[in-house]
């Protein structure tokens, strides 16, 4: 801005409240760091004999009993519970989103008992807690004791086996989390799909795709950038939900947790252990989430979003600006 | 071989109790530039999704190519053809669409390579050869890589074009193809149809442009409340209008 021909500085408005707000926060947060790293009393005393003269003091342990977390933080109990959470996040994950497709598609057939059956399938398992299910399934034997393949409604029959034998409780946990999460994933699939605009499917249409090679090569690639997000959501709550496997056995990462303090008694430091491992896999998939959603988002931004590392940059760059512009701006005000 | 492209005889389409044609006659003479026009709701656009099958008439006869769309004469009885004849007789009859529809998530390059590759089954390397043949032809060999919204309407409205090329069609449907396009983005995508026209493609185009209907098309067809109104020379039908609807319409747009 000129005025006269002379350079003007701007002056940018101050946000007082805003700081004021950042002050209040930014003790709170340091009173918790605080709280974080204290040291509390612990009963106990530690004596020492120096020249002639006994003087004792008492000890004081970490709040948060850091050394005991430290302690169990890698032993190969919580390693092989960490190993199982994610083998059953991967698995019910896996199970999830190719059963949920496939209803999501048969919900949007114009055939009336594919849709009918995929509604019915949705409400039955979002209407049931998810604890109900794995229970269900990890009893299925009594309702179903043996398990045959053969022609329906015959005596005909090829293979032949007790459930009991099939469904472990592994088996059942990742059965009941699988179909669950089907449920949830259908939906998901189907806010996808339907978002793809009418005309891209006219489009392939009329280039003469036919309606699977329609839905492969234009619609769900599109479908994509709107399933992504909500499904690395689903990805890092079924990793949290997996928790629930330990009431019917599976040593999970809780499971394991719980093992030991049963033992030990020391409750808390096994839990903080196993919510450190939750949070460090949690920020792992979410960033693989965002780089995910970064290459579907091909073509329908401009240009990617940026990455976390080049956002950090551009804040710095932004920040140094910022003062050394505030600098020459309050020489011009003095 | 009969000289006419596409033959359409009494067809008739209802959405929901609406009637949007109410019995319909067109003959598209092969190599000729057809255009239809009229006020908006008047059936043009249904009309030229019937003929590729995107909607389904209910009544009449509409032939493309000596064949019937949708349907199979055999032995006195109309056998519905299944998805895949249909899609086969799609793919040779190209179409370009008011909004464009170039798939958002692939670029300038695959949008005219995929029909090519899946449709064809043409090779990648020739499918590539042929999409830079043809985006040389509508002017935008230097686009390739870009995604379609990082182009213009005008430029996006061509490779669409150019996406309908790629399959060889024998019959090129336009359906209002400069309407959603910013007035000065309007010339380059109609140079590129005259261009088309030039070189014996047979072409139906529903559109506005009075100016491109005059000059290029061999007939023109005026339709209003699902009904062909007036047709015939665009010389004659668009300069001294009989019916008193065209008229009014005329007095319209121009």
């Amino acid at each position: 801005m000129t005025t006269n021909g002379d350079a003007v500085k701007v002056v940018p408005v101050r946000h007082v409240g805003q700081w004021i707000g950042a002050g209040v926060v930014t003790l709170l947060v340091a009173m918790l760091i605080h709280t974080l790293f204290s040291k509390l009393p612990s009963g106990q005393y530690s004596c020492s004999l120096v020249s002639g003269v006994r003087t004792c003091h008492q000890i004081s342990v970490w709040r948060f009993s850091w050394t005991i977390v430290g302690q169990y933080f890698t032993t190969s109990e919580i390693l092989h519970g960490l190993v199982t959470t994610l083998e059953l996040t991967v698995l019910a994950m896996i199970v999830g989103i190719m059963l949920g497709m496939t209803i999501a598609v048969m919900r949007l057939s114009p055939n009336r008992i594919l849709s009918s059956t995929a509604w019915t399938y949705t409400w039955f398992f979002r209407g049931t807690p998810v604890l109900v299910q794995l229970l269900v399934w990890y009893n299925i034997a009594i309702l179903y004791p043996v398990i045959s393949i053969g022609v329906p409604f015959t005596h005909l029959t090829l293979v032949h086996f007790t459930t009991n034998t099939v469904f472990s409780a592994f088996v059942a946990a990742l059965i009941a989390l699988g179909l669950n999460e089907a449920a949830y994933m259908s939906e998901i699939a189907r806010a996808g799909l339907i978002a793809v605009d009418e005309g891209q499917i006219e489009a392939a249409s009329s280039l003469g795709m036919t309606r699977r090679q329609t839905l492969r090569y234009v619609v769900m690639p599109q479908a994509m950038r709107v399933i992504i997000p909500p499904t690395g959501n689903e990805v890092i709550s079924m990793l949290k939900t997996t928790s629930l496997v330990s009431v019917v056995g599976v040593v999970d990462l809780l499971g394991a947790a719980s093992n030991i303090y049963s033992a030990n008694f020391e409750e808390m430091p096994l839990l903080i252990v196993a919510s450190i491992w939750y949070l460090i896999v949690t920020t792992i998939l979410s960033t693989g989430q965002f780089y995910l959603e970064r290459h579907f988002a091909k073509g329908a931004l401009r240009s990617p979003p940026p990455t976390p590392l080049q956002r950090l940059r551009r804040d710095l760059v932004g920040i140094l600006s910022k003062f050394r512009s505030r600098r020459g701006t309050l020489e011009v005000v003095r | 071989m009969s000289d006419a492209m596409v033959e359409a005889r009494g067809v008739h389409k209802s959405y929901g109790g609406v009637e949007v044609l109410k019995g319909v006659d067109l003959t598209v003479v092969r190599g000729e530039v057809t255009c239809l026009i009229g006020p908006s709701g008047s059936g043009k656009s249904t009309l030229l999704r019937c003929i590729n099958h995107l909607e389904k008439h209910d009544r009449g006869e509409l032939r493309v190519d000596g064949e019937l769309v949708g349907y199979e004469l055999r032995a006195g009885k109309l056998y519905e053809r299944n998805d895949k004849q249909i899609c086969a007789e799609r793919s040779r009859i190209g179409m370009v669409f008011q909004r464009f529809n170039l798939f958002q998530h692939l670029t300038v390059l695959e949008n005219i390579t995929i029909g090519q590759t899946k449709v064809k089954g043409v090779s990648q390397e020739a499918a590539r050869a042929k999409a830079r043949e043809l985006l040389d032809r509508v002017g935008l060999h230097d686009k390739e890589k870009h995604y379609p919204s990082q182009i213009s309407g005008g430029q996006q409205q061509r490779v669409a074009i150019a996406r309908a090329l790629a399959m060889e069609p024998k019959l090129m449907l336009f359906d209002e193809p400069t309407s959603a396009l910013d007035p000065e983005l309007v010339g380059e995508v109609l140079d590129v149809m005259r261009d088309l026209a030039r070189s014996g493609m047979t072409m139906i185009v529903v559109t506005h442009e009075m100016n491109f209907a005059k000059e290029v098309a061999n007939t023109v067809y005026f339709l209003d409340g699902g009904v062909i109104e007036e047709s015939g020379n665009p010389r004659e039908v668009l300069t001294s209008p009989k019916t008193e609807r065209l008229q009014s319409f005329l007095s319209k747009v121009l």
